[in-house]
C-alpha cells in the first residue's frame, strides 16, 4: 500500500539517486584518493598505508632538493616552449583550414591525429625518427649534405627536441578548438569591415582575434595543464635525461615514488603541483575578468 | 472500506519481488566471488610478458596442480612499471602469491616486508647447487625472500667482417679474455673499419643503467662498501673506471646515442646489425635478431676484464609476496620452479641461463650455440659476490637512478669523472640517510 508520504519521499530521493553514481565516483576516484594524497604528504613511507608522521618534513625538504629545482626550471622552459607555439601554430592552421580548400577535411583529420595517437607510441617512434646514429631526421640532414645533430643527446637540443614532438601532438587540438571558435564568429562582421576597406590583417586584429579571447583563454588553461601533465613522451624519448636536462617536475614526482619509494615525498610534491595549477588558473580567470571588464 | 489504492498491492509486491530477488542473486554473486562455494586453493604467478616462459610457467604450474588436488594456479602478467605495478597491488593486498622479480627489484621488498620468507620450504635445500653470489640474490640475514632461477650477463660480440679486416683473432677462454688497454686498441681499429663508432654497450633504458657496473669492479673499486649501504664510488678505482667510460665517446669508440638513459631500447644491437660499430658487450638477447639479420656473421668472445673479472648480473628470482594467502603452497611451487630438472625445463623453452651451478649447456640441450650459451654460463661464474650484495641491497632501486643520471653527465663531458664521482656519492649519500 503506498501512502503520500512514501510519495513525497520517493520524489525527495529521486535527485539523490540521479547524482549518486556522479557522486560515487566522485569520491572513489577523486575525493578520497585527494584525502590520501595530503594524508600521504604528511608521512615517510615507501607505499600507502605504514607511513611515519614527519610533519612538514617533506615539504620543507623541498627547498633543500637540488634536483628539484631543476625539475622546476626544466617545467618551466617546457612549459614556455609548448603552450605558445601549439597555440600559434594551431590558430595558424584553424584560419588556413576555415577557407574553402580542396580536401579540407582530409586535412583537418590529419592534422587531428597526433593528438589522439597514445603519447608511448609516439615517444617510440619519435625516438627512432631522432635518434642520432639511425633515425630518419639525420638521415635527411645527411641528405641534404648536413651533418647530423645531436637531437637526444645534447642537454640544450634534447629539450628543444621534446618541445617539437609535444607542440606536434597538440596542434591538431589547439586547430579544432580555434576551428570552432572562429565557425561562430558572425560573418557580418567580416563583411561590413572588407566593406569598409579593411585589409585581411586589420579585420583579423580587430574582429577575429579579440573574440577568440575566451577560447584563448580556456587554451592557455588547458595546454598549461598538458604541459605540467606531460610524462608519456619524455620517459619514453630521453627518460629526463641526458643527465637532468629533461627532467621535469611530473616525472620527478614518479621517481619519487616508485624508482626511490619515496610515496609521501612525492605526494608533497604532487600537492605543490596542484598548488601550481591552482594559482596559474586563478591568475588566468583574474587577467579574463579584467578583460572583459575592459570591453 | 475497501482498501485504498488494491492496484498498487500487486505493483508493490513485483518491486519487492524484484528486489528481493535481485538482493538473493548479490548475495550469491558475492559469496561466488569470495570462493565459499568451492574449496579450491588458487594461486597467482605473475611473469613478464614473454609467451613462451608463461607457457612454461603454466605447464610446470599444471604439473604441480596435479600433484595438489583441489588447488589451481593462473599464471599473468607482470604489467608496466614493476615498481608501480606492485607497490599499488601491494597497497590494495592484491600482489600475485608469486612474483618473477630481478635482483636489482629484490633487495627493497625484502627489507620492507613485502615478501615471505622461504626459509621453512624445500628451497632450502638447494643452497648446495647455488653459486655464493646467485644464493645471496635471495638470502639475507633474516630469511629466504626468493630463489634465483635463471641468469644472464654479459660477454662480448664481435663482427667477423670487421675482425678479419683488422686481422685479429678473438679470445676463447676467460682467462684470454681483453683488458681493457687491449679492448679499446681494437675497438680503435674497429672504428676505422665501420667509419662510424668501435663499440657499443647493452643498456636498454634507465633502469638497465646498473649494466655498467661490473668495469667498477673489474678495476677493483666497489659500488657500495662491504656492509652493502655505505657508497664507495669515491675510491680511485671508480674514479678511473669512470675515466675509462669517459673515454668511450671522447675518442669516438662508443655513440653518444648509446647511454644508460637513452631511449629506444637496445641502441647497441641495432648499431651492430647496422655495421656501424664491430664490436659490442651484451647480454644473450640479441641472439635471435643476430641469427636472423646477420647469420653467421657474428661470433662471441668473454667478457672484457681490467685487474679482475666480472660481468653484469641479469636474470629473475620467484618470491612469494605478503599477499598470499596460502604462503606455504606458494613456497612449495617455488621450489618446483626453481628445481634442477624445472630449471632445465625452463632455460631449454626459453634459451635461458641456469642459476644452478650444476646445469650445463648440454644438460639443457639449447636447439642452437650450445657453445656460447657455454660460454655465458662460464662467463656467469665471474659475476662477484660484493657487486650481487650491492645490487639487491635495499637502496639499490633508488642508488641505480642516480648511477644512471651521473654516468650519463661523465659520459657526455657535462662532469669530469671526479665531479661525477663526487657528486654521484652526495646523491647516493642522501638516498642511504633516508
Amino acid at each position: 500500500m503506498s501512502r503520500p508520504s512514501d510519495g513525497r519521499r520517493r520524489a525527495a530521493l529521486a535527485p539523490w539517486l540521479f547524482v549518486s553514481p556522479a557522486v560515487l565516483l566522485f569520491l572513489g576516484f577523486s575525493l578520497i584518493p585527494i584525502i590520501i594524497a595530503v594524508t600521504l604528504s604528511f608521512q615517510d613511507t615507501a607505499a600507502v598505508g605504514d607511513g611515519d608522521w614527519v610533519g612538514l618534513e617533506n615539504f620543507t625538504t623541498m627547498a633543500d632538493d637540488g634536483l628539484l629545482h631543476t625539475a622546476l626550471r626544466n617545467t618551466l622552459v617546457f612549459t614556455v616552449g609548448t603552450v605558445p607555439t601549439a597555440m600559434i601554430a594551431g590558430l595558424g592552421l584553424a584560419v588556413a583550414l576555415n577557407r574553402p580548400l580542396p580536401g579540407r577535411p582530409v586535412l583537418r583529420a590529419a592534422f587531428f591525429v597526433p593528438m589522439v595517437a597514445a603519447g608511448v607510441v609516439v615517444g617510440v617512434v619519435m625516438a627512432w625518427i631522432f635518434h642520432g646514429d639511425y633515425g630518419v631526421a639525420n638521415n635527411l640532414l645527411e641528405a641534404l649534405g648536413l651533418g647530423r645533430a645531436p637531437w637526444l643527446t645534447s642537454p640544450t637540443l634534447s629539450m628543444l627536441t621534446l618541445i617539437a614532438v609535444v607542440v606536434w601532438t597538440r596542434i591538431g587540438f589547439c586547430m579544432i578548438i580555434y576551428l570552432g571558435a572562429l565557425q561562430s564568429i558572425p560573418q557580418d562582421l567580416h563583411e561590413a569591415a572588407t566593406v569598409d576597406g579593411a585589409s585581411a590583417w586589420r579585420r583579423f586584429r580587430s574582429i577575429t582575434w579579440p573574440l577568440l579571447g575566451p577560447t584563448t583563454s580556456i587554451l592557455v588553461i588547458l595546454n598549461v595543464v598538458f604541459s605540467l601533465q606531460a610524462f608519456d613522451i619524455i620517459y619514453v624519448m630521453t627518460g629526463g635525461g641526458p643527465g637532468f636536462s629533461t627532467t621535469v617536475l611530473i616525472q620527478y614526482i614518479f621517481r619519487s615514488a616508485f624508482a626511490d619509494a619515496r610515496m609521501g615525498y612525492a605526494a608533497a610534491l604532487g600537492l605543490l603541483l596542484v598548488a601550481l595549477l591552482l594559482v596559474f588558473t586563478l591568475l588566468r580567470q583574474r587577467a579574463s575578468r579584467r578583460a572583459e571588464e575592459l570591453t | 472500506m475497501n482498501a485504498p489504492h488494491p492496484t498498487h498491492a500487486p505493483h508493490d509486491l513485483r518491486r519487492r519481488g524484484f528486489l528481493a530477488l535481485a538482493g538473493i542473486s548479490l548475495a550469491g554473486a558475492l559469496g561466488a566471488c569470495s570462493g565459499a562455494a568451492t574449496a579450491t586453493t588458487h594461486l597467482r604467478l605473475s611473469s613478464w610478458n614473454i609467451p613462451t616462459d608463461l607457457d612454461t610457467y603454466q605447464q610446470i604450474a599444471d604439473e604441480f596442480v596435479a600433484d595438489h588436488p583441489g588447488t589451481s594456479v593462473s599464471v599473468e602478467v607482470t604489467s608496466g612499471s614493476f615498481h608501480q605495478w606492485f607497490i599499488t597491488r601491494l597497497a590494495a593486498g592484491l600482489a600475485p602469491d608469486i612474483i618473477r622479480i630481478t635482483p636489482q627489484q629484490i633487495g627493497r621488498y625484502a627489507a620492507n616486508g613485502s615478501l615471505v620468507d622461504l626459509g621453512g620450504s624445500s628451497a632450502t635445500n638447494y643452497r648446495d647447487d647455488y653459486s655464493d653470489a646467485f644464493w645471496a640474490i635471495g638470502a639475507r640475514e633474516d630469511g629466504l625472500y626468493g630463489v634465483f632461477q635463471h641468469t644472464d650477463n654479459f660477454i662480448t660480440y664481435y663482427r667477423h667482417d670487421v675482425m678479419n679486416e683488422i686481422g685479429v683473432r678473438p679470445p676463447t677462454r676467460l682467462d684470454e679474455a681483453w683488458t681493457w688497454d687491449e679492448f679499446l686498441a681494437i675497438s680503435a681499429e674497429a672504428k676505422k673499419v665501420t667509419g662510424q663508432y668501435g663499440f657499443g654497450y647493452g643498456w636498454s633504458g634507465a633502469q638497465t643503467a646498473y649494466r655498467w657496473m661490473p668495469l667498477i669492479y673489474q678495476n677493483g673499486g666497489s659500488f657500495l662498501g662491504d656492509d652493502g649501504e655505505t657508497p664507495s664510488m669515491d675510491s680511485d678505482a671508480a674514479v678511473e673506471t669512470l675515466t675509462f667510460g669517459r673515454r668511450w665517446y671522447s675518442e669516438g669508440l662508443v655513440s653518444p646515442g648509446n647511454m644508460a638513459k637513452s631511449g629506444g631500447g637496445d641502441v647497441s644491437r641495432t648499431l651492430f646489425l647496422t655495421g656501424q660499430i664491430g664490436l659490442m658487450l651484451n647480454n644473450p638477447e640479441p641472439i635471435p635478431q643476430l641469427d636472423e639479420d646477420l647469420p653467421d656473421g657474428w661470433g662471441t668472445a668473454p667478457m672484457i676484464r681490467n685487474e679482475h673479472e666480472a660481468s653484469d648480473l641479469g636474470g629473475n628470482a620467484l618470491a612469494v609476496t605478503r599477499s598470499s594467502e596460502h604462503p606455504e603452497l606458494a613456497a612449495d611451487l617455488v621450489a618446483r620452479l626453481t628445481s634442477r630438472e624445472k630449471m632445465i625445463q625452463f632455460c631449454h623453452e626459453g634459451n635461458w641461463l641456469p642459476a644452478r651451478s650444476s646445469i650445463t649447456a648440454e644438460d639443457i640441450d639449447y636447439s642452437e650455440h650450445t657453445e656460447t650459451m657455454q660460454r655465458f654460463i662460464d662467463q656467469g661464474t665471474t659475476i662477484p659476490l660484493e657487486m650481487v650484495r650491492a645490487q639487491t641491497s635495499r637502496y639499490f632501486s633508488s642508488l641505480n637512478t642516480v648511477f644512471g643520471d651521473y654516468l650519463d653527465l661523465c659520459f657526455l663531458g657535462e662532469l669530469s669523472p671526479q665531479e661525477a664521482s663526487d657528486e654521484m656519492m652526495g646523491a647516493m649519500r642522501d638516498v642511504t640517510s633516508q
